[in-house]
């Protein structure tokens, strides 16, 4: 009844980086036991080989200089290999190299220093990856999953240290509970289209429309359902409230990596999704799709509430979560933009640039965090900045590149995310959005500044130990986030041939 | 036969239950047994589409099996993670999950 | 690569400083300060040469760099420099006021003394980058960054409130600036490009052209974001905060050129992107302009803190300038373009004195003073052109640049007499909080105890003060010499915006 597909019909060669990665971590898994307790580092450089490795083959892929397996569509249609799964590959790598950047030397001085952070680590940067290649709202979800279940281990993996205990548990039964709704939304989109496959739904969708048959309502709730569990997953409001207590309580270098991660996932499967499969759920002729009003007042509240709520906060690490719900909302607007007919392609190139810009940003602030904390997860107050700048030079100045890259002062990558959101956002005639996207950044300004204030106009004991791979972290992130803000036409060219348009 | 809405209909309602069982609940198994819940009324809906609209094709079912497949991941690692906090405060008691937190 | 521009060399030489400082670690605090001020001293003569290659005659931009930044296929971003009459002389002020603050710094600032010197180069290169830019993302780069070394300048070495100072300071231009953002965005988006000799050429052939009610919103977008850096009335709420908090070389270079940009902001951008607006508009802003002359001149003379003092008088100088620039004709406009000039001149002078003052005593109240002459008779001369400049005395600078603007706003076809006749009477007050203030401090008994040994100018001290003097009489005397450069660029702007107005009221 069925064909069997052969191995040459998978077209594996165009799944190399992630396939690799996730090879990578399967027989890390075994080599791991069999490296002492004490050589874990082993491991650690072992994993950093491996995003390398597939980091350096997305690149080769990205830049088109090699052209792996035959043509876009791998797994039966499940998987698309095209600039967008490039960049979003490209993403997710550079975080998890950060991310194990960051853990090593913590992990060694809170003796976890285990085998298993890394190999989860690479596990969920693959589920990352995947999503950004979804083909298939099955890929949507199965990614989801790779890449939140073991965020949610990793949340707790400074046990028995009780806050971080309750952070993974938070984030595991909120994360449960926002994928229910995102199977459920997937499971109506499959009733009123009879597929599940992108391509095919963008087909259906148009179809469904143009009949206005009941199909219609299914498609929407499901549509609905689906942005709620996606909006978890980037901790958009109101789908929020689980960000700052479970990034209070896991680990810096965890957060370091999953605040990323989880939002190169997670907008890349909303562009896949909105973008790509329901851009054709237009009800009526001219009008944009939809979802792009709901979308928008999501991003509207989301920039809102993050920003506003930052300013009381007094933790660092809680400060920053709310910051990464602002950002959330920021890039909502390009997402929502991508529901202008003909804008879909200039929006996902705003929504990677942004996110390549943050990846550098957030990782390298969430790392000199981790440098800061002390071995209890003490000393991570705003107060505890004071003084810094006399200390830790370099520490500080890197850490005033990030805020002043977060609050989007030009020459830093921030800048550049923000000057293509907003520019994608007034040719899709979201205004309002852009006002209010704007009107935020300026409330952002104060608490960014704050940060940078404290560091350098207090005086204070504030201090900070970078040993060499958490230096090495920090000072790639901080000139990454000065040489894209410098040369943006590295992140502009990269994303411009970004399209969502089904090649033939 | 049974016409297709019927099944909607459970379907939805498994759905409202779980949803309400989850913001009601403070006790992290029943929130997870919810959850369960919420996820097995999506599998009657993929399984019921399928049936009904597109018998021919494998779709719905595949997706229902890798729904269950993932949902049992899932649970492993949830219960570990409560029993984790068990063992630490002999209480699995969510109160601390507090949803309307700023 | 082609060649690279003398515009380009000037933008970019304090960049090139910083280098050293950032990454020599062997560099003594002498040898930093020395280096600095050797850097914007050699920035300061390659923009002499800059003044000496200009063409007169032609009215557009000269010594133009143009490459391609960020190119995609809606659109193109261009690092894209050069000057023209408008921006020559505020590239000139940037370069002269730069070496002056510099040196000024020596003595005061024992803190922290590298990264100081790197903001202050940080500082040049940004402003320099506002007045050559010619693309409006280099432009609005660096409108942006300008905020940075300010922020920290305040917030480091200020005085006590400085923190809430430096945080008003770039919370107020920020929230302005974002909103010109979007207008940017907007503009760009509509014409394909960002640079802002192609959107001309597009919005004079026709092929780019705003419905009236998006014109003036986009008028109106920019002109907050340059009203407040101006500040114009009733968005000034910063400025006398930042001036008093900043340490004397952060005043002078906040009132000797960052304001500037606000006005420079109005003359390039408003002006030419939105002929009609500018016309609809001219005489609220004038309103403004002198209310904001009048204002400025009025809480001057109620204040009892010389730098107080001299923050609010700055308010009533813009208030001139942007009166100057919204007459809309060729006089109101040379006149406020000199008079930008020569406000950064004797404020960037009246700061600098204030700053002497207190480092001798400590204090910046004049009642603590008077009779200073006696003690200090070589500063207190200096100190009195500067003053007299600043009120307007015939035969100094402050005079041509009023002057000028009066009657350009006399003889303005949109404003109406009584606007001149007001902002007449700010000259007036002008003269009486100037004078007051010189009485207060500087005249009258000897009577304090602690005044009486004050040591008289050192030599750093003396030659910042004296470079400042020579031009306050070189202008005064010389305006020919300097109304002539932006001669042709400002009479071709007045062609353009008289025409674009008649053609409208035509239709």
């Amino acid at each position: 009844m069925f064909e069997v597909p052969s191995l040459s019909d998978l077209n594996v060669g165009a799944t190399l980086p992630v396939t690799l990665l996730a090879l990578g971590a399967c027989v890390l898994l075994v080599v791991d036991l069999f490296i002492p307790r004490e050589r874990k580092s082993i491991t650690a450089w072992l994993t950093a080989i491996g995003i390398g490795v597939s980091l350096v083959f997305s690149l080769l892929s990205l830049s088109g200089a090699v052209e792996f397996g035959s043509g876009e569509l791998a797994f039966s249609d499940m998987y698309r290999a095209d600039r967008l799964t490039d960049t979003i590959n490209v993403a997710a790598l550079i975080t998890a190299l950060l991310g194990v950047m960051v853990a090593y030397d913590y992990l060694e001085r809170t003796r976890l220093q285990r085998g298993e952070y890394y190999i989860l680590l690479m596990f969920s940067a693959a589920g990352a990856m995947l999503m950004g290649a979804a083909n298939d709202l099955v890929i949507v979800f199965i990614a989801l999953e790779l890449l939140s279940i073991p965020l949610y281990i990793l949340s707790g993996f400074r046990r028995p240290q009780e806050a971080s205990e309750e952070s993974a548990m938070k984030y595991f039964l909120l994360g449960a509970f926002a994928s229910g709704f995102l199977i459920y939304g997937i499971a109506l989109i499959y009733g009123a289209t009879g597929t599940t496959n992108l391509p095919e739904v963008w087909d259906a969708v148009a179809g469904v429309v143009a009949e206005d048959s009941a199909a219609k309502f299914l498609v929407m709730i499901g549509a609905g359902l689906v942005l709620a569990g996606l909006g978890f997953k980037v901790a958009a409001v109101p789908f929020h409230m689980w960000t700052p207590d479970v990034y209070q309580g896991a680990p810096t270098p965890v957060v370091a990596y999953m605040s990323v991660a989880a939002k190169i996932g997670g907008f890349a499967a909303l562009v896949r999704v909105f973008g790509m499969g329901l851009s054709t759920f237009v009800l009526e002729s001219g009008a944009p799709a939809a979802w792009q009003d709901t979308i928008w007042l999501v991003a509207v509240l989301t920039m809102l509430l993050g920003n506003v709520v930052a300013i009381v906060q007094s933790d660092l690490k809680r400060l920053l979560a709310y910051s990464t719900i602002a950002h959330a909302g920021y890039i909502l607007i390009a997402v929502a933009a991508a529901g202008t007919a003909g804008l879909e392609d200039t929006a996902a190139q705003a929504v990677v640039i942004y996110l390549i810009a943050y990846a550098f940003t957030n990782a390298g602030a969430f790392a000199v965090i981790t440098a800061m904390e002390k071995d209890d997860a003490s000393n991570t107050s705003l107060d505890a900045l004071r003084g810094l700048a006399s200390r830790c030079p370099w520490l500080a100045a890197a850490m005033a590149v990030f805020m002043l890259s977060l609050t989007g002062i030009p020459l830093t990558a921030g800048f550049v995310g923000k000057w293509f959101v907003f520019k994608v956002a007034l040719q899709a005639d979201l205004v309002a959005a852009a006002v209010v996207g704007v009107l935020t950044s300026a409330v952002s300004a104060y608490y960014y500044l704050r940060v940078v204030w404290m560091m350098y106009f207090e005086e204070g004991e504030g201090d900070a130990a970078t040993p060499p791979a958490l230096a090495w972290a920090i000072g790639v992130a901080a000139v990454g986030t000065l040489v894209l803000g410098a040369l943006p036409y590295l992140l502009s060219d990269m994303a411009r041939e970004i399209t969502l348009a089904f090649g033939g | 036969m049974v016409p297709l809405w019927m099944y909607l209909l459970v379907a939805a309602g498994l759905f409202s239950i779980g949803m309400y069982g989850v913001l009601a609940r403070r006790n992290a198994i029943a929130i997870l047994m919810s959850i369960e819940l919420m996820l097995n009324a999506a599998n009657i809906n993929l399984v019921a589409f399928w049936r009904y609209n597109q018998p021919a094709q494998v779709g719905g079912q595949v997706f229902a099996a890798f729904v269950f497949v993932v949902a049992a991941a899932e649970v492993a690692v949830g219960l570990a993670l409560i029993i984790n906090i068990y063992r630490q405060r002999r209480s699995v008691v969510a109160d601390d999950v507090d949803l309307l937190k700023w | 690569m082609e060649d690279i521009s003398l515009v380009t060399v000037v933008f970019m030489l304090p960049l090139v400083g910083v280098l050293p400082l950032l990454f020599v670690r062997s560099l003594s605090e002498h040898t930093m300060k020395w280096l600095t001020l050797t850097v914007s001293l050699v920035t300061f003569g390659l923009s002499l040469l800059l003044l000496y290659n200009f063409d007169t005659r032609v009215a557009g931009l000269q010594m133009v760099q143009k490459w391609d930044w960020i190119s995609s296929d809606s659109f193109t971003i261009r690092y894209y420099v050069g000057v023209d009459g408008i921006s020559i002389w505020l590239v000139l002020l940037t370069t002269f006021i730069m070496p002056i603050s510099i040196l000024a710094s020596f003595e005061p600032i024992k803190d922290r003394v590298r990264l100081y010197y790197i903001f202050m180069l940080l500082m040049e290169w940004a402003m320099i980058g506002v007045f050559v830019a010619q693309d409006l993302f280099l432009f609005y780069v660096f409108w942006e960054v300008t905020l940075i070394p300010m922020y920290f300048l305040i917030g480091i070495w200020g005085s006590e409130d400085r923190i809430y100072a430096a945080i008003k300071f770039f919370l107020y231009t920020m929230a302005g600036s974002l909103l010109m953002l979007l207008a940017i965005l907007w503009l760009g988006n509509e014409a394909g490009t960002f640079s802002l000799p192609e959107i001309f050429a597009k919005l004079n052939s026709g092929e780019l052209s705003f419905s009236p009610s998006t014109e003036r919103w986009l008028f109106l977008a920019f002109a907050i974001a340059f009203a407040i850096k101006v500040p114009m009335w009733p968005l000034h709420s910063w400025l006398p905060d930042a001036h008093v908090q900043a340490p004397t070389a952060g005043s002078v270079i906040l009132a000797g050129v960052l304001l500037k940009m606000g006005t420079y902001g109005f003359v390039r951008f408003n002006l030419p992107l939105f002929p009609e607006a500018s016309e609809t508009f001219a005489p609220y802003i004038a309103l403004l302009a002198v209310i904001g002359i009048i204002y400025g001149a009025w809480v001057s003379y109620g204040q009892d803190n010389v730098k107080k003092l001299v923050a609010y008088s700055s308010i009533s100088h813009l208030g001139f300038v942007m009166l100057g620039i919204f007459a809309l004709n060729s006089s109101g406009i040379q006149g406020g373009i000199l008079q930008m000039v020569n406000h950064g001149i004797s404020t960037g002078g009246l700061f600098l004195m204030v700053g002497m003052l207190y480092e001798r005593r400590h204090t910046k109240m004049m009642n603590a003073f008077g009779g200073i002459w006696r003690a200090m008779p070589l500063f207190s001369g200096l100190s009195l052109v500067i003053v007299l400049s600043s009120m307007g005395l015939p035969g100094l600078n402050g005079f041509v640049g009023e002057f000028t603007i009066l009657l350009g706003s006399a003889g303005s076809q949109v404003l109406s007499l009584w606007f001149t006749v007001a902002a007449a009477v700010g000259i007036i007050l002008a003269a009486v909080y100037m004078l007051y203030m010189f009485n207060t401090v500087y005249m009258g008994e000897l009577d304090k105890e602690e005044n009486k040994r004050l040591p008289d100018l050192n030599w750093q001290e003396l030659w910042s003060l004296i470079p400042i003097v020579i031009m306050v009489f070189a202008i005064g005397l010389q305006a020919g010499f300097f109304f002539n450069y932006m001669d042709s660029s400002v009479r071709d702007l007045v062609q353009y915006l008289g025409d674009t107005i008649t053609a409208a009221a035509g239709r």
